[in-house]
């Protein structure tokens, strides 16, 4: 067979038809079972990022290790057999913010340790969650008169979701975490 | 030699909250350890200062958030000692109850999140909280609280413990006494576990009474000081307190104290149930005014979870005039670099684990 070439996007015109009887014969013949699907793998990727990447990116919301204060003691116990994190995918603590999804800011911020959670949030790869976890990291909480304290991290990083409680039980985490990922287009069973 | 300067910190998943030290190390030997504390600072005495008297717990709680209990505890006691009001004496068995259970809880954490540390010993990590969030439980029911119970008030607490708390907290205490001999089977039959334990990081009897350390700590040197037995307060004179003691001062004793003083924490509470006196346990209510205080000057000294604290008040009618804390763990922390120096980089962080730092305390 010959190749017909076009000239401005030089790609052979008639490559794609010899694949499609290519096909078509080899299904006839019953060497290729009909559910197998030939295409390019960018075509693919194409197709199918939107769904695929975002259903995978919504049911495994990967939180980063990193606690302040006393919030921090119920984000350990969000992982602990108890409430048993695991089940719904928020699976793995990363100890470092280029591997996680969501910063989960448990405790109350300092002015001291403002730069350093900027520099974390920039570590993190896009996209980037935030959830406010306790009256602390919403507005201060009983701190809001003391002279070292930033009054709530929406001041700082942009925040997805306010979780209050003072702590805020581990249960709270749950919920927030199922907002976060209501908020990102995902079907949640409660 | 060359010396190596490396930062750890301030968000290590190993440093308990926001602790930042600079190592000097050669090759791996450690030659010297800076710590850099300060990221959790927010002034409660200051703001102590600032309130009446009984707005203060909630500030005094979030100290030490791993042990709210003693620390809630401890200032109440300085208030009542200003104010000059006795303690009821049911109170002062039921607040001996919730203490101890406390402090199981808190060393609970504690060999979680060393399990943790040394080698994601995960088994660990999953078992002591699962141990501890029985006791929240247990907490919860007498305070309606899982964290910050606020649930002392002058001259005894908020309300009674419920009908059933003594049948659940015996219940508890027997299936805690069991899951400790688990504890001991998991861990001291690892190799691994006590590679990193034993020898290492010794704190002699001289350095650490020299060094002002107190609590599980100093008890590990070989020291017998606690605040319980020394100079005792509420019951603890008449259930005959015994304090654990190791003698090596390694990252082992420091372990085997804490495991010990659970299982004298399981006896003491158990005893107390037996001698509680009948009575009434509530404390006053709170009021907007509360009495004059008696006292210009006074202090108080509590065996805490993480060591001993002292609270120092003077007194205005009806706020503190001066307000100081001597928190144990951030006298705790001078240790770090005096124990750690000639000891490899990653036992760093078993020391670590084994002085038991709550950064909000030590930053208050």
């Amino acid at each position: 067979m010959d190749y017909e070439i076009d000239r401005n996007s030089g790609e052979f015109l008639n490559a794609k038809k010899e694949m499609d009887m290519l096909v078509m014969e080899s299904m006839k013949s019953q060497k290729v079972k009909p559910n197998v699907v030939f295409a390019k793998l960018s075509e693919l990727t194409k197709a199918f990022s939107g769904s695929i990447v975002q259903w995978s990116r919504i049911n495994s919301l990967w939180p980063l290790q990193f606690g302040l204060a006393c919030c921090a003691i119920e984000l350990m116990a969000f992982g602990s057999p108890r409430i048993d994190a695991e089940r719904k995918g928020y699976l793995l603590f990363r100890s470092t913010p280029r591997q996680a999804d969501v910063m989960v800011i448990a405790g109350w911020v300092t002015k001291s340790m403002v730069p350093e959670i900027k520099r974390m949030y920039e570590q993190m790869a896009r996209p980037r969650y935030v959830i406010a976890f306790g009256e602390c990291a919403t507005a201060g909480g009983p701190w809001w008169e003391s002279y070292n304290i930033i009054n709530g991290i929406d001041q700082v990083l942009p925040v997805d979701v306010y979780s209050i409680g003072c702590p805020p039980r581990p249960e709270n985490l749950f919920e927030a975490l199922m907002k976060l990922q209501k908020k990102l287009g995902g079907k949640v069973e409660d | 030699m060359s010396v190596t300067r490396i930062n750890v910190g301030p968000v290590h998943p190993s440093t308990h909250g926001v602790f930042r030290m600079v190592v000097d190390v050669d090759g791996d030997t450690v030659l010297g350890v800076e710590p850099h504390i300060g990221f959790l600072h927010r002034g409660v005495e200051k703001l102590v200062e600032n309130r009446m008297y009984l707005q203060c717990p909630p500030y005094m709680e979030k100290l030490d958030y791993i042990a709210p209990m003693a620390m809630g505890d401890s200032y109440i006691s300085v208030v009542e000692k200003a104010l000059g009001v006795e303690v009821k004496p049911k109170a002062q068995y039921v607040r001996l109850i919730l203490l101890e259970l406390q402090r199981i809880a808190s060393h609970l954490l504690w060999l979680g999140t060393l399990c943790n540390d040394i080698g994601q010993m995960f088994t660990g990590f999953m078992w002591g909280f699962r141990d501890r969030d029985i006791i929240l439980r247990l907490l919860e029911d007498a305070t309606g609280q899982r964290m910050f119970y606020v649930n002392m008030r002058l001259g005894g607490l908020v309300r009674d413990l419920p009908a059933d708390f003594e049948e659940h907290a015996l219940k508890t205490l027997d299936y805690l006494e069991g899951r400790l001999a688990d504890y001991t089977d998991l861990l001291e039959k690892n190799p691994i576990f006590m590679e990193r334990m034993k020898g290492i990081g010794i704190l002699k009897a001289e350095d650490a009474k020299d060094l002002g350390v107190t609590g599980p700590v100093l008890r590990a040197s070989g020291v017998s000081y606690d605040v319980r037995k020394n100079n005792p307060y509420y019951a603890y004179a008449a259930l005959n307190f015994r304090p654990a003691i190791q003698g090596s001062g390694d990252n082992f004793a420091r372990y085997k104290v804490r495991m010990l003083e659970m299982a004298e924490s399981i006896r003491l509470v158990r005893e107390a149930f037996k001698r509680m006196p009948d009575g009434d346990a509530t404390g006053m209510q709170i009021r907007l005014i509360t009495p004059k205080a008696q006292n210009r000057i006074s202090t108080v000294s509590r065996e805490c979870p993480r060591g001993e604290q002292f609270l120092y008040l003077v007194a205005d009618p009806q706020k503190a005039y001066r307000f100081s804390i001597r928190s144990p763990t951030f006298i705790n922390l001078a240790a770090l670099s005096h124990i750690s120096k000639g000891q490899r980089f990653a036992d760093i962080i078993a020391i670590l684990g084994t002085l038991d730092l709550v950064m909000g305390d030590v930053d208050k």
